[in-house]
């Protein structure tokens, strides 16, 4: 098993500094959905990983801790991780995207 | 015209790969994008197999989304690191022995100028340290004095980062390395500086850790090379192996270094000043307003 980055859609949606994505070295990896958390009455929509291409490095864990001072990521098990988003789930709109969870390990 | 290229052939969209078309639907071709809508387009970059938390990695990434045409743009590359990646985008992507990149860009952009006119097309060099520096020098001064009209850009991880750990010209002086076991001896070349004398407009130095003024310099290097002259991007660009840099320290490293010794410069002759603020708008650059005679 390996880790992979998890976002807290809770703590991202109360402010969602969009910074993680612009660091995150992989293309298309952390993505936004500007409707997640509305549900729970949080206005700003959150960052989300497609952990099939994230490769562990954690430097979105440095950016969200030390730049955006936020702490939403933390690294996980792929394992523990419980429905998540993955590239064939995610649809692309004008200016959003979003994703159904799935399971990472049944796909 | 070269939009063409980016869309279905009629019928077959729904037999293309879901990442296809999501680049042909979603994508950055022939819209005004920036680093700040992130996350919600899809990138013109693909998976690739560059280690886990490369900056060299992250750097290619943002160069792409900064290329003001994508659809319209060539890249140019070498044997190294960066190659593995820049070779994954859907854009065309010309692959130079190691160190003739800059000869092989020299005749791209003669032959696409010849073949389309006035018609930009960007050409955009983006090779290692020592493929740029050492191997390729004489290539990469050569057409910098011939004023070729193309972009190169330097991954400088200030090591052979591919090989496994040599030092090259980039490198700083003592620093130890796998394969420079007793420290280099020489200080580190200063590749900006022959940029200016041989005739760049354009010449800057940028460290990842500063998405937006990545995007900023990359703009301006290319529209630039379109009719004014060659420009040069110098970006540190660390190896965290040769470096032993661990993943998630990264880019607090970036930052340390752009502190110390990296810090952001950038050298613009006043022909290419002029032509960005006239043909593209940069405020930045137009000239001062004269104070007139008598008010203070
Ligand atoms: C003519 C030739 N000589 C040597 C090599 C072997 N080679 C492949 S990559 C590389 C080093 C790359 O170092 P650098 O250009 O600094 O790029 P990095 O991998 O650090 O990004 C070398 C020497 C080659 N491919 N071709
Ligand atoms: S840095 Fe943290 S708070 Fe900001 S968008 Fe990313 S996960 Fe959300
Ligand atoms: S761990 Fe690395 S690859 Fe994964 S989402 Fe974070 S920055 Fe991107
Ligand atoms: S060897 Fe170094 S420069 Fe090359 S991909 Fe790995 S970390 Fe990046």
């Amino acid at each position: 098993m390996y880790l992979v980055a998890n976002i807290d859609t809770g703590i991202c949606a109360a402010t969602s500094c969009k910074l993680c994505t612009q660091y995150c070295p992989e293309a298309n990896t952390i993505l936004y959905n500007n409707d997640a958390g509305k549900d729970k009455g949080l206005k700003y929509g959150s960052a989300y990983v497609a952990v099939d291409r994230c490769k562990g490095c954690a430097q979105c864990v440095w950016v969200c801790d030390n730049m955006a001072k936020h702490n939403a990521i933390k690294m996980e098990m792929i394992d523990q991780i419980g429905d998540t988003a993955l590239t064939q789930n995610v649809t692309y709109g004008e200016k959003n995207s979003s994703a159904t969870l799935a399971s990472p390990i049944r796909g | 015209m070269s939009l063409d290229y980016v869309k279905f052939t009629p019928g077959f969209g729904k037999f293309m790969p879901k990442e296809y078309r999501d680049m042909v639907e979603h994508g950055p071709f022939g819209k005004k994008i920036s680093v700040s809508q992130v996350g919600m387009f899809k990138e013109i970059l693909e998976e690739h197999p560059m280690c886990a938390g490369c900056a060299m990695t992250l750097f290619i990434r943002l160069a792409i989304i900064a290329f003001p045409n994508p659809e319209d743009t060539i890249t140019v590359g070498t044997a190294g690191c960066g190659r593995l990646a820049i070779s994954q985008a859907a854009i065309p992507f010309v692959y130079g022995n190691y160190g003739d990149q800059n000869g092989v860009a020299s005749g791209l952009t003669r032959g696409l100028r010849l073949r389309f006119g006035d018609k930009p097309k960007d050409v955009v060099v983006m090779a290692g340290d020592g493929g740029m520096a050492d191997i390729g020098f004489a290539q990469t001064l050569h057409s910098w004095f011939r004023k070729e009209k193309f972009t190169t850009i330097m991954l400088d991880n200030e090591v052979y980062g591919n090989t496994g750990g040599q030092e090259s010209g980039m490198t700083n002086r003592n620093q130890v390395l796998k394969m420079a076991p007793l420290g280099k001896k020489f200080e580190k070349m200063d590749m900006l500086g022959m940029a200016k004398v041989a005739g760049c407009a354009y010449v800057a130095t940028v460290v990842p850790n500063n998405p937006r003024r990545v995007e900023s310099v990359i703009k301006k290097a290319v529209l630039v090379a379109r009719e004014i002259g060659p420009s040069y991007i110098q970006a540190y660009t660390s190896c965290n192996i040769e470096y032993a840099i661990p993943t998630d320290k990264v880019m607090e490293d970036a930052k340390t270094v752009e502190d110390d010794r990296y810090k952001f410069s950038e050298y613009i002759t006043d022909e290419a000043k002029e032509y960005l603020s006239q043909l593209y708008g940069y405020k930045e650059y137009l000239p001062k307003p004269a104070t007139a005679v008598g008010k203070q």
